[in-house]
């Protein structure tokens, strides 16, 4: 089996060789950490790693076109102030912490979001896609009967993407203070999303899943009332999916930070039949409980958790342990629960590998070798090892 | 006579308008401003936080509803001011060192100053030595660290050490929060609590506040 058949097996239950190998990402900061303990600077990780291939995606952009141009607005020494691409402004370390803090957001209301934020939101922009000759010679590529890999088409974001242009603070308010606004941004974002589903499918490509970005959840719950969600967003995500259906794209996943299991059954309503990265670190979440409440509607990809690969390596085995009754089962594709971090010892990371590999992947020799680090920077591969 | 029930369900709904409005109609007509937090204004946030814990309030819900006791404490804390009233108590609030993460932070810095208590926000990237110095010259008794990431959340038991080594541990409790935290984490650090939520963090700041010593 090829990684593309692989994947698809996996997601709709049907015999396979094993399970996919794949992996979330890391910190920035975990690879230079570990460029000490051996890691090849400039390495690709999958290829270090020896996993799947991954997160490889397939569509048009489905954001703000043009962007704003990125400035830096102040230097604070450690840290700087920037207006990011997206028209926030931040405070980002410059060493740091992985996430910025924003300041302050161009998008504030009715006035802004016409100035500044609907004009970039065109469906049709022909910028959304590269240039025609690039474009060409990508879906030449993708479109080939013999591809491998299983491709990805990014539909956005219906809540996450408006959440970050306003603040928490402000589009929560504005559920309330001005809730036909919240609905035109949902109705423009999933005008363009259809756009460049439409296109990247007339084109001939049919991606292996789809996904949204939407990180709408903290550590207790969603950010939105249920009922606010089936009103606001549900409607949207349905227009979405069933274009994704129709163009047989049944593969459907949500990348979503935090305890999302109140709004799980919703999104499995609007037509989403995965989610990613159930997160045990944040709320305890158990893809083994996951598998009982929802059934196998719902393809899980994560719930790995990330905190233990730090730990001593009997609790990595044993976590490895604990999820292969429900890989064995099918519909899941384990992964840590969040980008690795720099806490993690790099010899820590490749045991996690290997005995994902034994376990999980059943030791077939159609897994690539894990690279060994030596000191002198250059690196063998496991397999080649006497 | 104002209706305090309105009041009460503006709060309750987050008509910052109306709340602001009934406020002050009842301060003209002479309520004692601390009888009218405690009795209306509080309970009304209590119930919010209530109902933020059962899962009938959501995040947008809890911030309209803070926002609408905002612009009732704006009447009236001069007036609690003028009158000496003491808070429930006093918090010095802030993200800890190398965190720049404040959404959380403020969440629980709005629903304590809803939950009658004065709060000193420290902001972000607060160094060990200023949330000393907040229980030093602001007569802060609890300090609450808010951190993000498992990497910044070290500097918690830092501040714990500093106010240790200040020698003011003793009446100042500690209390911490963020999405990494557990009260494993806190047993583990020497702090007084923990919270996971923003409500908690107020019911948590009520059973600490009890529990400083009277100062000498």
């Amino acid at each position: 089996m090829n990684p593309r058949e692989r994947f698809h097996a996996t997601l709709h239950y049907l015999p396979r060789d094993r399970c996919p190998i794949m992996d979330f990402g890391f910190w920035s900061e975990t690879l230079v950490v570990w460029r000490e303990q051996g890691y090849p600077e400039g390495a690709d990780p999958d290829e270090f790693f020896g996993m799947d291939p991954q997160w490889i995606g397939c569509g048009g952009e489905v954001g703000l076109r043009p962007t704003f141009e990125e400035r830096v607005i102040e230097d604070r020494g450690e840290s700087e102030v920037v207006r990011q691409t997206d028209g926030v402004i931040v405070e980002r370390g410059k060493f740091l912490g992985s996430i910025p803090r924003h300041l302050d957001h161009s998008l504030k209301d009715r006035d802004t979001w016409e100035r500044h934020y609907q004009p970039r939101l065109m469906p049709d922009d022909p910028n959304r896609f590269p240039p025609s000759a690039e474009w060409r010679l990508k879906v030449e590529e993708l479109t080939r009967p013999d591809r491998e890999y299983p491709v990805f088409l990014n539909v956005g974001s219906l809540y996450g993407l408006p959440r970050n242009w306003f603040g928490l603070e402000r589009i929560s308010e504005l559920v309330y203070d001005d809730r036909k606004l919240l609905e035109e941004i949902v109705e423009t974002l999933a005008d363009v999303i259809v756009s460049v589903i439409e296109t990247t499918c007339a084109a001939g490509i049919r991606p292996e899943a789809a996904n949204f970005w939407e990180d709408m959840c903290y550590r207790s719950g969603p950010l939105l009332s249920p009922k606010v969600f089936r009103e606001l967003l549900v409607p949207q995500y349905k227009r979405i999916t069933s274009v994704l259906h129709r163009h047989g794209v049944d593969i459907v996943f949500v990348d979503c930070d935090g305890k999302v299991d109140d709004l799980t059954p919703l999104w499995l309503e609007a037509g989403v039949n995965m989610m990613f990265p159930i997160e045990v670190g944040t709320w305890n979440a158990d893809v083994v409980e996951f598998r009982r409440r929802f059934g196998k509607d719902l393809r899980l990809m994560g719930g790995v958790d990330k905190r233990i690969l730090a730990g001593p390596k009997e609790g990595i085995a044993r976590e490895i342990e604990r999820l292969a009754p429900v890989v064995e089962e099918g519909g899941f594709i384990p992964t840590p629960d969040h980008r690795v971090p720099p806490d993690v010892p790099l010899s820590n990371y490749i045991f996690y590998l290997e005995e994902a590999k034994r376990i999980w992947g059943k030791g077939l020799s159609n897994i690539r070798p894990t690279s060994i680090p030596v000191r002198s920077g250059a690196t063998l591969a496991a397999g080649a090892l006497p | 006579m104002v209706d305090r029930e309105k009041l009460y369900q503006a709060i309750l709904t987050g008509d910052a308008k109306s709340a602001r409005a009934l406020t002050e109609e009842a301060l003209k007509e002479s309520v004692d401003p601390k009888e009218l937090l405690d009795k209306t204004l509080i309970p009304a946030m209590d119930e919010v936080g209530r109902l933020f814990e059962t899962n009938e309030y959501f995040v947008p819900e809890l911030l309209i509803s803070a926002r609408a006791m905002k612009s009732a404490l704006e009447l009236i804390k001069p007036l609690l001011a003028e009158k000496g009233a003491e808070p429930a108590g006093r918090v010095a609030i802030g993200t800890v060192k190398g965190d720049l993460h404040d959404i959380g932070k403020n969440l629980v810095a709005a629903m304590l100053e809803g939950g009658g208590f004065e709060v000193v926000d420290l902001g972000v990237d607060v160094s060990p030595e200023a949330f000393v110095t907040a229980a030093k010259d602001k007569g802060a008794s609890i300090i609450a660290l808010s951190a993000l990431l498992t990497t910044t959340m070290p500097a918690m038991k830092k501040v714990v050490a500093a106010l240790e080594e200040a020698g003011i541990r003793e009446r100042v409790k500690v209390m911490i929060g963020g999405a990494p935290i557990t009260q494993r984490y806190a047993d583990e650090i020497g702090a007084d609590g923990y919270s996971d939520n923003a409500s908690g963090a107020v019911a948590l700041a009520r059973s600490l506040a009890a529990k400083v010593p009277a100062a000498a």
